[in-house]
């Protein structure tokens, strides 16, 4: 079967899946910015358990691979009486993974302000929740784009883990099994997957690219 | 107890150390209501230090350091309040880079004092007009010279009415020929009776407008004096070796 014919015949369900890998990246993403920006703060706070707890954070899932945080997630939370099914098993895990990058990505974004605007922010009276709110956050969003960029396109690239548990729709990756499963596509079926999977990443880049040149701070 | 004493900023028996080092020793420094103070003396004698504990970016090992005749606060939401009272002034102007001018300068107003947009607006035009940065309004930071962007944080300070103001050095990372606009803006306020605290090498400067220079050298204060007196008749031998070494002999 030529990838023609993979299209003719399973172009609706790609469709479907190819929906579904942008659905969970975006929630994953998202997902992992907001949980991101949590542990961020918590890792310059004033309060030291607060920054050792935050370290850690990181250290941890940043240093899992996804893959095996997904095979904890499905097999052992059952045990702890902990149900979940296996798309937000899935989604959860990577959630743990992107929010630790994306703090790493934070703090060097943070670290590039420089103390002497956080201390002007302070002899002005600002509290510590308004500078990490209107000089912290902003400024670490802006020249974090690109690095931000790459991270989106890694963790859409992550979902493909999704293959490894049963999800309807299945997700890109996982749609080459299904394909297989149902006729001899063999390597065609894996090429309209990665087809999608480098379109997609080929916009994000662009799109990310033109967002750093308008946000980008001029030093 | 001390109702007749006017000094708005006192410091008493102040001692600080970083580690090892005994950075502020034992210092005594009252500064009165609209008194202009310059604090001189050699690298790594402890003037940005001593300057930053009046408004606690530093914090103290012992000793009492009171404004208006109250501890400064030491932490939270009335550490903040009391910092709005003082403005300071950095090296290296440390201007908010995301946001325009005008916007440095009326966060602290609309955050800090709940200012309208409006009215913090129309004063900060005010004030960047009278700091002659008015134009650059609507640019960022990195687009102005240096001279320029150390007027707008002074502008950014006085926004704040504060009490007083501390100055760390306002000029030394400026070109030469910008030294004198922004030293300029600091006459006229010594002459308005801002009360100030000023680390600077600037004789002219000193000698203009400043009621007293304090000389320090390791961490103490060596000697103080009226300008002329110090720099004509310096006491100390640290002070006069110190004196020949920034006027190139
Ligand atoms: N955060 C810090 N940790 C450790 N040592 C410090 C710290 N800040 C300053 N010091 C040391 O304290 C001493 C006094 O520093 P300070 O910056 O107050 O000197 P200064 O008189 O302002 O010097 P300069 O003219 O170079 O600005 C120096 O020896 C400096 O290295
Ligand atoms: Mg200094």
């Amino acid at each position: 079967m030529g990838v023609g014919d993979v299209i003719a015949e399973f172009g609706g369900v790609y469709v479907s899946s190819l929906l579904s890998t942008w659905l969970m990246t975006i929630i994953c993403f998202l997902g992992g910015l907001a949980l991101g920006v949590l542990v961020t703060v918590m890792r310059v706070s004033p309060i030291k358990p607060l920054r050792v707890v935050g370290d850690f954070y990181v250290q941890l899932f940043r240093n899992i691979p996804t893959i095996s945080l997904l095979v904890i997630f499905v097999y052992a939370l059952p045990y702890l009486g902990l149900l979940l099914d296996y798309r937000t098993c899935l989604i959860a895990c990577i959630i743990l993974v992107v929010s630790s990058f994306a703090s790493e990505n934070f703090m060097s974004g943070i670290n590039a302000i420089g103390v002497g605007q956080i201390e002007a922010a302070r002899s002005v009276g600002l509290s510590f929740v308004q500078i990490v709110r209107l000089i912290v956050i902003p400024q670490a969003l802006r020249t974090t784009v690109l690095p931000m960029t790459n991270l989106l396109i890694a963790t859409l690239l992550t979902t493909a883990i999704g293959s490894q548990v049963p999800l309807t729709p299945p997700e890109l990756t996982g749609m080459v099994n299904y394909v297989n499963s149902r006729s001899v596509a063999g390597i065609s079926a894996f090429v309209v997957s990665a087809i999608c999977y480098a379109g997609t990443a080929l916009v994000i880049g662009y799109l990310g690219n033109k967002l750093d040149k308008r946000v980008r701070i001029v030093r | 107890m001390a109702a007749d004493n006017t000094a708005i900023i006192q410091m008493h028996h102040v001692d600080k150390h970083y580690g090892e080092l005994h950075v502020l020793q034992d210092i005594n420094l009252d500064v009165q209501k609209g008194e202009v103070v310059v604090l001189i003396g050699p690298s790594g004698s402890g003037k940005s230090t001593l300057c930053r504990t009046i408004n606690r970016l530093e914090t103290i090992d012992s000793g009492e350091i009171l404004f208006e005749g109250k501890p400064l606060p030491e932490e939270g939401k009335e550490l903040a309040a009391y910092r709005a009272e003082i403005g300071m002034v950095f090296q290296s102007f440390n201007l908010f880079a995301h946001k325009s001018i005008l916007d440095n300068v009326t966060l602290g107003p609309r955050e800090v004092l709940g200012t309208p947009k409006a009215e913090a607006e129309m004063e900060a035009m005010e004030l960047l007009a009278r700091v002659g940065v008015a134009e650059q309004a609507h640019k960022v930071p990195a687009q102005l010279s240096g001279g320029q962007q150390q007027r707008v944080a002074i502008a950014r300070s006085l926004a704040m009415h504060p009490k007083a103001m501390l100055f760390d050095e306002p000029t030394s990372a400026l070109d030469p020929e910008m030294i004198n606009e922004v030293l300029e803006v600091m006459v006229e306020l010594a002459q308005e009776g801002m009360t100030m605290v000023v680390v600077t090498h600037e004789m002219s400067f000193a000698r203009r407008v400043s009621n007293r220079v304090v000389f320090m050298a390791d961490g103490q204060i060596m000697e103080e004096g009226t300008p002329d007196e110090f720099f004509d008749h310096p006491k100390t031998e640290r002070a006069k070796d110190f004196l020949d070494s920034i006027r190139g002999h």
